[in-house]
């Protein structure tokens, strides 16, 4: 989504000496006519209604994430390149390879050949924190999207919005919210049930919130993120999500919900993704608990 | 319900900084992050330092400045309170072998190697295995090491080259070597430059708050409640996620600013709005139709709007892409205005949960009674 257009270099012919005393200065204000088009996005906005600066297309920030690999072994290269360099200049020229600090020549090489060995270890420190990059698994499961037909609408564009982010930033592909003893939304992949005929399985509220996965999370009031779900023994407790989901992150929502979060990727949500989820689950639980509190004459009728 | 939170208690507006420091967490002034979950305090996010209308500035520049220190070392402490929570919970569920692979390498080389605690923090999202080398100095970044080496070691080429050898007879082979010498002292120069972009480039930078402004919360008053509480919460969220230090949010033209403004002085607080409209009216940010990313101080045409030391902006329009003929007329329904004071401040990532806020606020006419 970044706006990557060329600096405008929009020349108004009829301005020339102006243009090449305030060249910076004033460059980015003119706007070209229609007919000049210069710049290179996509959309046509007229000219002159969005009257501030676009941002340069920075090269370098580009270029570099795109070849990692390339970027890291680099300075091994260059290091490793330049020091046979300096020998065989040393060779060539007859003079004997000595490393002493006797001449300017040797000087000059001892220097080079410094230079070139810091190279090599700044390659090998880069290559040594190259991160692993670990492949998303497709989860296995029935996709559904469930979510109880008595709430509001407000409440239901809330709880689509989470699942919209959520699905659209992180890698979570699983979505469950358990709220006041009952699910309130169960979206994304689900287990297969043999029950229901190929439908993903529901989400048994009451067992869950039984189970010691729940009791530890309202109790410690805080997120938990299990970064590889097939080592972790409480993997029976959610039934309901894909029999191959890689992580997951529990959060509360207040001390009355918990929000079933999973994802494709081993150790897949980063710690960014961790605090926006305890963020939204805090927003979520201010959404449901006001909910909540009209209708509680309508809930205990329910129940 | 949302007005009377919103001037309630003193309560700081917190920054984000770097994952870096991990200083435990002083004496709360503010709500803790468990507190957040009691029904009394559910909205925190609606309360913030009295804001410039209700109140002067506070007492002596001296005094702010050392306000706004304490809050970040304090945001340290209770954002990390966050993950020390998960850093207890995510240990026991790993077994030996994970842990086993991920720690090793902690050899000696020459200088001492540190396991410094920072990596940790990104262990859970990139795989680190630690061989760093660090002379163990605080506050002395080894990551610029090669570009000192190349200055020092480039430096002492020229001079052996002008004072060390005899300028008549310099010989072939050394002025090869002294090219040589010289382009690899350019290139680890700029070795630093390159390995900031680098996928899990070293710890962020913390977030300076440069001099000269002020801290500032106000909203349009034509809000709807359940509007000005989503506005309030997304700025919350995104002063406290992201390396930002001051969000304008606009949505519909109703405007909600938050963070470290610089309002100019004749201002008076109640025309605090009405200036920053103008501003944009003078910008245009109305029309603005792609999301723009400036990653380094941006250029003119924004001076006027941004506080001091503004190095990354980022403006997102809200657009609903469906409707073609808004599309067309140039216009937007919004747009959220990020400011930091780093550059490169906001990653991938970053950016994509930006637009994922900036979701929340699209089609809002459609829906009445949001919460």
């Amino acid at each position: 989504m970044e706006a990557g257009t060329a600096l405008l270099r929009g020349f108004l012919p009829s301005d020339p000496r102006r243009l090449r005393l305030r060249l910076r200065l004033r460059l980015l204000r003119r706007r070209p006519s229609p007919s000049f088009p210069r710049s290179v996005r996509a959309s046509s906005s007229p000219p002159g209604q969005y009257r501030g600066p676009q941002p340069k297309r920075d090269l370098i920030a580009d270029w570099v994430p795109n070849n990692d690999g390339l970027v890291r072994s680099l300075p091994i290269y260059v290091g490793g390149a330049s020091l046979l360099a300096v020998l065989f200049n040393r060779t060539v020229s007859g003079i004997a390879p000595v490393a002493d600090a006797s001449s300017s020549q040797s000087r000059a090489d001892l220097l080079t050949l410094g230079i070139a060995v810091t190279n090599i270890l700044a390659g090998l420190v880069w290559l040594s924190i190259r991160p692993k990059s670990v492949s998303a698994v497709e989860p296995l499961g029935a996709e559904c999207r469930r979510i109880r037909s008595d709430l509001p609408e407000s409440v239901v564009s809330e709880l689509l919005w989470v699942w919209e982010s959520l699905s659209t930033v992180t890698c979570c592909r699983s979505l469950a919210i358990i709220y006041d003893g009952h699910c309130i939304m169960q979206i994304g992949m689900g287990a297969k049930s043999s029950a229901n005929d190929g439908q993903a399985e529901d989400v048994d509220a009451n067992k869950l919130m039984q189970g010691s996965l729940y009791q530890g999370i309202i109790n410690s009031r805080a997120q938990s993120y299990l970064a590889n779900l097939s080592l972790y023994p409480g993997r029976s407790e959610l039934p309901f999500l894909p029999t191959n989901t890689q992580a997951v992150i529990l959060q509360p929502l207040g001390d009355k919900g918990i929000a079933v979060i999973g994802g494709d990727t081993i150790r897949g949500f980063t710690t960014s993704d961790q605090t926006w989820i305890t963020y939204i689950g805090e927003k979520l639980d201010a959404a449901l608990a006001n909910y909540v509190d009209n209708n509680t004459l309508l809930m205990q009728e329910r129940v | 319900m949302a007005a009377d939170l919103l001037f309630g208690h003193a309560h700081l507006l917190l920054l984000r900084t770097g994952h870096s420091r991990r200083a435990p967490g002083s004496g709360a002034r503010g709500p803790s992050l468990s507190q957040v979950l009691q029904p009394s305090n559910r909205c925190r996010w609606m309360s913030t330092k009295r804001t410039r209308s209700s109140s002067a500035v506070e007492d002596g520049s001296g005094r702010s400045h050392l306000s706004w220190k304490r809050t970040l070392r304090k945001q340290q402490g209770r954002g990390m309170s966050a993950i020390f929570t998960l850093n207890a919970l995510i240990h026991p569920h790993l077994p030996p072998p994970f842990r086993a692979k991920r720690n090793t390498k902690r050899s000696r080389i020459s200088a001492r190697l540190g396991g410094d605690p920072e990596t940790t923090g990104d262990e859970r999202q990139l795989n680190l295995s630690v061989l760093r080398f660090t002379f163990g100095i605080p506050g002395f970044d080894e990551s610029y090491l090669p570009r000192w080496i190349g200055y020092g070691f480039g430096s002492l080429l020229l001079l052996n080259h002008f004072v060390g050898s005899d300028l008549a007879n310099i010989t072939p082979a050394q002025l090869r070597t002294e090219v040589l010498g010289l382009s690899l002292a350019a290139f680890s120069i700029i070795l630093p430059y390159l390995g900031k972009f680098l996928r899990g480039a070293g710890p962020v930078n913390q977030v300076t708050l440069p001099e000269g402004n002020e801290q500032l919360f106000v909203m349009s008053e034509s809000l709807s409640d359940t509007l000005k509480e989503n506005l309030a919460w997304a700025t919350y969220v995104l002063l406290r996620n992201t390396n930002t230090i001051a969000a304008l949010i606009s949505v519909k033209g109703e405007l909600c600013i938050r963070g470290y403004w610089r309002t100019p002085d004749d201002v008076s607080k109640a025309r605090v709005l009405d200036w920053f409209e103008e501003q944009i009216q003078k910008i245009g940010l109305s029309d603005l139709k792609d999301t723009l990313y400036f990653t380094q101080s941006p250029d003119f045409g924004f001076r006027e709007l941004l506080p001091n030391g503004t190095r990354s902006l980022l403006v997102q329009p809200l657009l609903q892409a469906s409707d073609q003929e808004v599309y067309e007329m140039g216009r937007n329904e919004g747009f959220i205005v990020l400011v930091s004071s780093m550059s490169y401040a906001y990653s991938d990532k970053d950016r994509a949960w930006i637009k994922a806020v900036a979701n929340k606020f699209m089609g809002w006419s459609h829906v009445e009674n949001r919460c």
